[in-house]
């Protein structure tokens, strides 16, 4: 796997995506969209808070007991004509469904939405061994055609314009240019349309798997998941070990809000229940059916009982759009498969602690939590991320910045004991810094405060007087 | 394989040895109240106002009879030259597609094919402008249709076609996706593929934007039928 880049690139990143205001206008009216999708389908649906809790329990669970509902899946799958396999790590998964397209002859893989296939990096490993792989949703072929990587995992494209994608299709294929969201839809129909009726080898993810019956369940609005998984001779899924529930009647209480949450609708387009591959006589469904159940540190976020929670995530992307980081930057800037408030929980996990500066990347407002269908404490998670990182890990840095910032801590506690001190130092302080503020708000702080100015300003002292109604802040 | 129990094990050791919460297995499955059959007209309607705002189009509460004419009707209306049929759950879909064929129109029927047969039969049905299909269930609260595929009734003939048709009885609509479930039990969710289909296929990809018709059909419409003895 390429390095996961280092918080250096993040900063850079970030700062950047701020400074863009075309990108922050999509996303805000992407967010603002969502939300009120969000807030109406909730409105009419009395019972969503119910169903939540109902599907935290069952989802929580499922993940206690993770290892029997695996072994039955598995077994399930396999009385039913799979192959199942077992995947360590992302290596161990895309080796697997390459060594399989080779054996096939295979020499273009159609591809359903995944994540998880984004996470184990396949495209570029199907590519370097000379396969070509055809990303089928819509957002998603944007994004591989442009050479990039999805910037939110709902809506891959959220990045984009229409007039950059009119653009992107005019330079690819050479047709006209247009701006309207139907005709590009249209001509990526067609396309793929063509590519589907001969493939012969398809990939998707999974969002469900049923034990009880050995049932894989694919939630989509294209249909990209539909004709993946039956148009193809050969057909993998490839899913997280934490997508197994126990029991068919679970299924109905994360149906009803997932699609609610993660795109305002009360049930997604397409809901497809695959058992095996296709029986006699059958038109539709693969000749051979794979199922790649991945671990990739998915069992080390078990044993951590405070990480655990998080595997009840069942990707909405909600947490996404609410996060205030994430409308300022953008998908992109975390540069991470998974961004994000979630993202930030699972990739150093899943990425290692190269992605451990990730989990500071949030301002822990809670919004994710409120929003979140499975309702995982992300800000919980996301302070004990910043603990383990800060206490173990990376020697050379968190500490000693840890250990500056308890002695001041200490000095400063020390300080307040004495209220007339405070005083006399913060008026001498309110008149130092008189002459540096502007509209109430210093920009720079000389020696160690510079540190605090660096990323957001600070309120010039006021002693004697309230705290200084809110004023327009200068933009920094 | 090796695989699996180095997996396994290593989620053991994640869980733990200690006592886990045996909610698993005690959990009651609650029984799903079906709605008594005197709600049905009423539950076929909320499913027509629900198929309609995602996108469907209601074509009305029939007889058989009645339902083979309107869908003759449907296929002059959007101009269908071929459509492609499938065997029915309750229905009499010959019927229908006799009455098609005496309209003048091309009829793919959906059989069970051999391996060498395939490519040609999903040609056919691509190319076909209608498919036409029965669901096995309705749902009343999301406009939903569930659709079970088997071999004479395949999945490609609610995805392929631009424009597809299902018809479902009466007593087949259900008030929620939980019924459904309940319905077709973990047997009947095993036995088959089985897809829910709520509203034509449609993205939100490019700004957000809701556009119809992605993959599968560009529109869908809807017939629920009375009982075939009425």
């Amino acid at each position: 796997m390429a390095e996961f880049p280092k918080a250096r690139d993040f900063f850079e990143s970030s700062r950047a995506a701020v400074g863009d205001h075309e990108l922050r206008r999509k996303l805000e009216s992407a967010s603002a969209r969502h939300l009120e999708h969000f807030a109406e389908v909730k409105a009419e649906f009395p019972p969503y808070d119910d169903e939540r809790d109902a599907a935290r329990r069952i989802k929580t669970d499922a993940i206690a007991h993770l290892d029997e509902l695996l072994i039955e899946l598995a077994s399930k799958l396999e009385a039913r004509g799979c192959k199942v396999f077992f995947a360590e790590d992302a290596a161990q998964a895309r080796g697997y469904i390459v060594e399989l397209a080779r054996a096939k002859g295979a020499k273009k893989v159609v591809k359903g939405k995944s994540m998880t296939t984004e996470e184990i990096e396949l495209n570029c490993a199907l590519e370097r061994a000379g396969i070509d792989a055809v990303e089928t949703d819509l957002g998603e072929y944007i994004v591989q055609l442009r050479g990039e990587r999805p910037s939110h995992i709902l809506t891959p494209a959220i990045h984009l314009s229409k007039e950059d994608i009119g653009q992107l299709f005019t330079d690819k294929f050479g047709i006209a240019y247009t701006a309207e969201p139907e005709k590009l839809t249209a001509e990526a129909r067609s396309r793929l349309r063509a590519i589907f009726l001969n493939a012969d080898f398809g990939v998707t993810g999974v969002n469900f798997a049923i034990a009880e019956t050995g049932t894989l369940v694919i939630v989509e609005n294209e249909g990209n998941g539909r004709m993946s998984s039956t148009m193809p001779k050969t057909f993998v899924a490839v899913m997280g070990i934490e997508k197994v529930i126990a029991r068919l009647e679970d299924l109905s209480h994360f149906l009803e809000i997932l699609a609610r949450t993660a795109t305002g609708q009360k049930l997604t387009t397409y809901t497809s229940f695959i058992t095996g591959p296709r029986r006699e006589g059958e038109l539709d469904g693969p000749a051979e059916m794979h199922v790649v159940i991945l671990d990739n540190g998915r069992s080390s976020m078990l044993a951590d009982p405070v990480l655990r929670e998080a595997l009840n995530c069942i990707r909405c992307g909600a947490c996404l759009n609410v996060c205030p980081i994430y409308r300022r930057i953008g998908g992109h800037a975390y540069r991470s498969v998974y961004p994000g408030p979630i993202g930030s929980i699972v990739s150093p996990n899943l990425f290692g602690s190269a992605a451990g500066y990730l989990p500071f990347a949030s301002t822990l407002c809670g919004a994710c939590k409120d929003i979140c269908p499975v309702k995982i404490d992300i800000p919980r998670i996301l302070l004990h991320l910043r603990w383990k990182e800060s206490a173990g890990g990376h020697a050379l840095r968190w500490p000693r910045a840890i250990a500056r910032a308890r002695r001041g801590a200490r000095r400063f506690a020390k300080m307040a004991r004495h209220p007339r001190t405070v005083r006399v130092l913060g008026r001498i302080a309110a008149m130092v810094l008189k002459p540096f503020a502007h509209n109430g708000y210093l920009r720079r702080m000389p020696g160690p405060f510079g540190n605090w100015t660096k990323y957001r300003d600070f309120p010039r002292p006021r002693p004697h007087k309230r705290p200084a109604p809110e004023v327009e802040r200068p933009p920094s | 394989m090796a695989e699996i129990h180095k997996i396994i094990a290593s989620i053991k050791d994640a869980l733990g040895a200690g006592a886990r919460s045996n909610s698993h297995a005690a959990a009651a499955s609650v029984a799903v109240p079906v709605a008594p059959s005197a709600h049905r007209a009423e539950l076929a309607s909320t499913f027509a106002r629900e198929l309609e705002a995602v996108g469907g189009r209601f074509l009305g509460i029939l007889t058989p009879a009645e339902a083979t004419n309107r869908i003759v009707t449907l296929a002059g209306e959007i101009g269908a030259r071929t459509v492609a049929l499938g065997q029915g759950v309750m229905s009499d879909m010959d019927a229908i597609g006799e009455a098609l064929e005496r309209a003048d129109c091309r009829i793919v029927r959906t059989i069970p094919v051999a391996d060498t047969e395939r490519a040609a039969m999903r040609e056919r049905v691509a190319n076909a402008d209608l498919g036409i299909a029965e669901a096995d269930f309705a749902i009343a609260s999301t406009g939903t249709l569930a659709v079970v595929s088997t071999g004479d009734r395949p999945s490609s003939l609610t995805l392929l076609p631009p424009a597809s048709l299902v018809i479902v009885q009466i007593d087949r609509v259900m008030a929620n996706l939980a019924e459904v479930l309940a319905e077709l039990g973990a047997g009947g969710v095993a036995a088959n593929r089985l897809t829910l289909i709520t509203g034509p296929s449609r993205t939100a990809d490019i700004e957000k934007r809701i556009v119809l018709g992605v993959h599968g059909p560009k529109s869908i419409h809807a017939i629920v039928v009375w009982p075939r003895n009425d």
